[in-house]
């Protein structure tokens, strides 16, 4: 086996990749990290991410004291969110903004203090407010302030720089059928849409795979490795890695356990209910991502998805029967629930303690209703931080208002809060990772807002040729 | 906040765990982590698509692979008998080819008509009425998507009109439509058939106008619901950054983007009416866009619901009624007020003779056919010959004409990559399948329709499902991640295993009679391993690349050797001799290994 230690691959990367000048491991490697594995943490970092910008102003609306209450009840008729009555929002401790109604299990987790919602928060970039999702999602999950770089997703360069020991079985997880672009480029991540379908078991059962009543027999599944066994080009070190990946996972039992059809299968603890009312593939995806945390494969970073919650027609409202958005709030809130249970009464301890949420999307939506009864695309929003290690039970940030004059372009929530600020605390205070400005190429003057326990460390990796953005090939 | 732990104890501790998680496979267990030494967390992108050591196959199975939904040896025959040599043979080709009606294509129907699908050729307003109208069967009201989606496969499958399939795929991903919408699902049989299908080696701006006209669009974008008080800007916007200029030529916010300063950063062109039009778009123009196209609906689709001006309900209709009619500028193009209709018009000519909507969509047709990196002198050349017959009815044969006659589609290889679709249908094709997908409302039998769709959808390619306008992507980077590449592999294996009628029941014939076509290709005292699996690797590959044979070779023969006759009618038991052992499921696994190559895979 190969004794080059990890850092000293990485130098000789480095420089060879700065000699060769325009390769795409150039530009990850100018500022090349220095961590060392013994200051990182093994914390898990799980980013869900709300397809189809999220509509902040009805998860979080102002409450029935809340100064901006007034301009809201103005701009939102069939999309509105009560203070009273049915479907009224739920009040929170400490503050005047109020909770959608169908987040209960939410408003449990904020009164517990292990969940905080930060306000005004989002993508402030050089060229404002990006309306194209595609647009936006690639600018967030890419990192660069803008533009898709050399197309190396911020969690890639979290990894690559954040300290992991030598051998880790599983450092990231991707949950989709495609990998998210914040964890594009990484050798270290798995995408499935479900992990317990993510095996080969397509071969009739008589020659897929070892047979311990037939000695010596090899079946498909181990020689597949025979036809992938090169890495000359993209396609041969792709399925290389994904025979890898399918290794790794196979003896895992992912379905849920049930006394006769699944005896071997995983029981949540706690009584955490992982069966949701809608979108139960999030709720799965949750469950699988809690199995591997209990499994101590030593993944450190999560996707997950949930969308889409792109609500241009037909929004709905919770005192109705016909309630779109909040059959996705219910998601988020059922799904998070289960999963925060899960981990916190775990036979290991509380692994929530060492398990943190961002909950994002790519941007809000418009304050003002539009005819169709929904919300048109928006700029500053509402992001979740949950977490044994949050500092919950507050609203972080602020918004000028919700009045005309203090609205972005007369006509969106304001972007007070820099999302790279919340991800960098959490990468800095959790991770132990201070390379956030290599993570984030552009991005400066950090300071944390307090969203998460764990000691400040200098945030470095800013580099001059990144000062003003990150320009990327081509 | 516990350190993590690299100490030689920790590793040792995980090594025990995984060694009793992993004893089974018989691997190092060093191995099976995705993070060790010497890799680096960063994948290489910049491996070779293409290097000078790839096994490549000769060109007109390189071509044929490309040009179509998957080679088989029969494509390969009728290749062959069209010319004196490869280079005259592929001219006569592809020049059939683009003349589809030329080419009968009666076995495919009469498998179509077998399906007995019901939907296909009703018309939009009975697509309306019949389907869109109802709220209480789900399965009824979805059954035009549904039996689209299988038809599509079953051309795929089995029409002879090769290239035309795969253009249809190309231009149902450029103009992608989420096909299970609640609202344009029912009526997505029309729209493949009328705003697609017509024109895919026709008229772009005939193309673009029709694929805006039709309702499954209408509902995708929203455009439907545009009017003058509340013009909707998704479709707008779309028809720039996707279906015609590209995201590329996004200008951003720009104030008074006419200017002459803002003109010139811009770029502008002269366009053929003497108008200087700007290269490329801004927001305003996005607006502006909206305002022409409101008025632009389906009879039906807005409160009341009843048919506008007469059109039966479900057809697209103008409504003057809901058309802006004040003054607009697009590209710094001034509209006069009140021209109704015409704004449309005018503006789909515009963006179908721009030069912008030329580049960007000559990069698209040669990415899909010559890979990731097509040289720009290629795009150039294509988008030269797009702009100038944008008004010629056979504008984008003219197009593929260029890219397939191009020396880098000829001589290029391995610059691509299956997508799990048409991995799915080439292996269908190339191993002979007999598969007749239909949908069926029967919850209790599990068909091999409702497999091999569960499992499109698990690799991420399911047709007509992709969520978002700017459709499935087409790139390897997309469709190597893990996640899609494992699904595939995983279903590769199975299109081998499953029956007709019920997929897991084995009392029905395989969908691929592996057993008799393998029997009747030789007499039994030539059935080796090394003939057999040559056999199959010409079916799918059209050669026999290294390690692949061998590999397949080594499956089928286990203790015997590789000359030795094998008896191909077992499949007991018999784990004292493994060359006897199951052989026909043997047989077909040693096949699907064949389909799980990369040499399979790769384009």
């Amino acid at each position: 086996m190969s004794k080059i230690d990890r850092r000293d691959f990485l130098k000789g990367c480095g420089v060879a990749a700065i000699a060769a000048g325009s390769s795409s491991r150039a530009f990850a490697y100018v500022a090349p990290p220095d961590i060392g594995p013994a200051a990182a943490t093994n914390d898990t970092l799980v980013i869900v991410f709300l397809r189809g910008a999220m509509d902040g102003l009805s998860l979080l609306p102002p409450g029935a004291s809340s100064p901006y209450r007034a301009d809201y009840v103005a701009a939102r008729s069939n999309t509105i969110i009560p203070v009273s009555g049915t479907g009224a929002a739920l009040p929170l401790n400490g503050t005047t903004w109020a909770l959608h109604p169908r987040a209960s299990k939410l408003r449990d987790l904020y009164n517990q203090n292990r969940l905080a919602f930060i306000v005004g928060a989002g993508q402030a970039q050089p060229i404002p407010v990006i309306r194209s999702h595609f647009d936006a999602q690639a600018n967030l999950e890419f990192g660069f302030g803008g533009g898709t770089g050399n197309n190396v997703g911020w969690l890639t360069r979290h990894l690559i720089s954040g300290g992991l020991p030598a051998v880790v079985p599983l450092p990231a997880t991707s949950f989709g059928s495609i990998t998210s672009s914040s964890l594009l480029g990484s050798s270290d991540a798995i995408t499935m849409a479900s992990a317990s379908d993510y095996r080969l078991d397509g071969f009739h059962w008589s020659w897929d795979d070892v047979d311990q009543d037939v000695p010596g027999l090899v079946g498909a599944v181990s020689r597949m490795n025979s036809l992938w066994n090169g890495n000359a080009t993209l396609l041969e070190s792709a399925g290389v890695e994904t025979l890898a990946s399918l290794d790794l996972l196979r003896p895992i039992n992912f379905g849920l356990y049930h006394a006769t059809n699944n005896p071997g299968g995983y029981q949540p603890t706690g009584g955490a209910n992982y069966d949701i009312e809608y979108n139960q593939d999030f709720a799965d995806q949750l469950r699988n991502i809690a199995q591997i945390i209990k499994l101590n494969l030593g993944m450190r970073i999560a996707t997950i998805d949930l969308g889409s919650w792109d609500t241009h027609v037909g929004q709905g409202n919770p005192t109705q029967s016909y309630d779109w958005f909040g059959n996705m709030v219910s998601s988020l809130s059922d799904g998070l629930s289960a999963f925060y249970t899960d981990l916190a009464s775990s036979g290991a301890g509380n692994l929530m303690n060492k398990t943190s949420v961002i909950v994002v999307s790519e941007f809000g939506r418009r304050v003002q209703e539009n005819a169709d009864s929904g919300t048109d695309h928006g700029y500053g929003n509402v992001m979740l931080a949950l977490g044994g290690s949050v500092n919950g039970g507050q609203v972080y940030g602020s918004i000028p208002g919700l009045g005309t004059a203090q609205l972005y372009q007369g006509t969106d929530v304001a972007v007070t809060t820099d999302y790279r600020r919340i991800i960098s605390e959490a990468l800095i205070r959790r991770m132990a990772n201070p390379n956030i400005y290599y993570v984030f190429p552009g991005y400066s003057g950090y300071t944390p807002m307090g969203v998460f326990q764990g000691p400040d460390l200098p945030p470095v990796g800013y580099d001059q040729i990144f000062a003003h953005g990150f320009e990327g090939p081509g | 906040m516990a350190a993590a732990p690299a100490s030689a104890a920790f590793i040792e501790s995980r090594r025990r765990l995984f060694s009793a998680l992993f004893s089974s496979v018989g691997v190092a267990d060093h191995e099976l982590a995705l993070r060790r030494p010497g890799r680096d967390g960063l994948r290489d992108k910049d491996l070779p698509q293409s290097p000078a050591a790839l096994s490549f196959p000769p060109a007109p199975m390189r071509w044929l692979t490309r040009a179509t939904m998957g080679y088989t040896t029969q494509a390969y025959l009728d290749f062959a008998a069209l010319g004196a040599n490869d280079d005259a043979r592929w001219t006569a080709w592809v020049t059939q080819q683009l003349n589809p009606a030329s080419i009968n294509d009666s076995g495919c129907n009469t498998r179509l008509a077998s399906a007995g699908f019901t939907t296909l050729n009703k018309t939009a307003n009975q697509l309306w009425t019949q389907h869109h109208a109802v709220t209480n069967d789900y399965y009824v009201r979805m059954l035009p998507i549904s039996e689209c989606e299988c038809a599509t496969l079953i051309r795929q499958i089995y029409s002879q009109r090769q290239l035309y399939e795969v253009m249809v795929d190309f231009w149902h991903d450029h103009f992608s439509v989420f096909g299970w919408d609640y609202d344009g699902g029912p009526m997505f049989p029309a729209f493949d058939r009328d705003a697609i299908r017509p024109h895919v080696f026709g008229n772009f701006r005939s193309m673009l106008q029709a694929v805006g006209e039709s309702a499954s669009m209408m509902y995708m974008l929203d455009l439907y619901s545009s009017e003058a008080a509340h013009p909707n800007e998704n479709y707008a916007r779309e028809l720039f950054e996707l279906h015609t200029m590209g995201a590329e030529h996004y200008g951003g916010i720009v104030q008074n983007p006419d200017s002459f300063a803002n003109m010139t950063l811009l770029g502008h062109y002269t366009a053929p009416d003497g108008e200087e039009e700007r290269l490329k778009y801004v927001d305003d123009d996005v607006y502006e866009t909206a305002r022409a196209l409101t008025g632009w609906t389906i009879s039906g689709a807005n409160w009341p619901y009843d048919p506008i001006n007469g059109v039966p309900l479900g057809q697209f209709v103008y409504d003057s009624s809901r058309h802006d009619q004040g003054i607009k500028r697009i590209l710094a193009r001034y509209f006069q007020a009140s021209q109704g209709q015409t704004d449309g018009i005018v503006l789909f000519d515009m963006l179908a003779r721009h030069p912008s909507t030329a580049k960007h969509m000559a990069g698209k047709l040669c990415r899909r056919f010559v890979g990731a990196n097509p040289s720009n002198a290629l795009i150039d050349n294509v988008a030269s010959v797009f702009q100038q017959s944008w008004q010629a009815s056979d504008q984008i044969k003219q197009v593929m004409q260029v890219i397939l006659q191009s020396a880098e589609f000829k001589t290029g290889w391995g610059t691509a990559m299956k997508r799990p679709a048409l991995s799915a249908v080439s292996a269908l094709r190339a191993t002979g399948a007999d598969f007749t997908l239909k949908p069926d409302n029967n919850g209790s039998i599990y068909t091999p329709t409702e497999e091999f769709r569960g499992r499109l959808q698990a690799a991420g390619h399911r047709l007509f499902y992709w969520p978002a306008p700017n459709g499935y992507p087409d790139d390897q980077v997309a469709w190597s991640s893990t996640g899609t590449l494992g699904m595939t592999l995983r279903m590769l294996p199975r299109l081998l295993e499953m029956h007709q009628t019920e997929s897991y029941n084995d009392g029905y014939p395989f969908l691929v009679d592996v057993q008799g076509q393998t029997l009747a290709a030789f007499p039994a005292n030539q059935r080796t391993a090394a003939t057999v699996m040559g056999y199959w690797c010409d079916r799918i590959l059209g050669y026999r690349p290294e390690p692949t044979y061998t590999v397949a070779v080594d499956m089928l023969r286990q203790n015997a050797s590789a000359g030795d006759v094998l008896n191909l009618a077992t499949n007991s038991w018999n784990a004292n001799n493994l060359s006897m052992h199951y052989t026909q499921a043997r047989l077909r696994t040693a096949i699907s290994l064949i389909l799980c190559s990369p040499e399979f895979l790769r384009r």
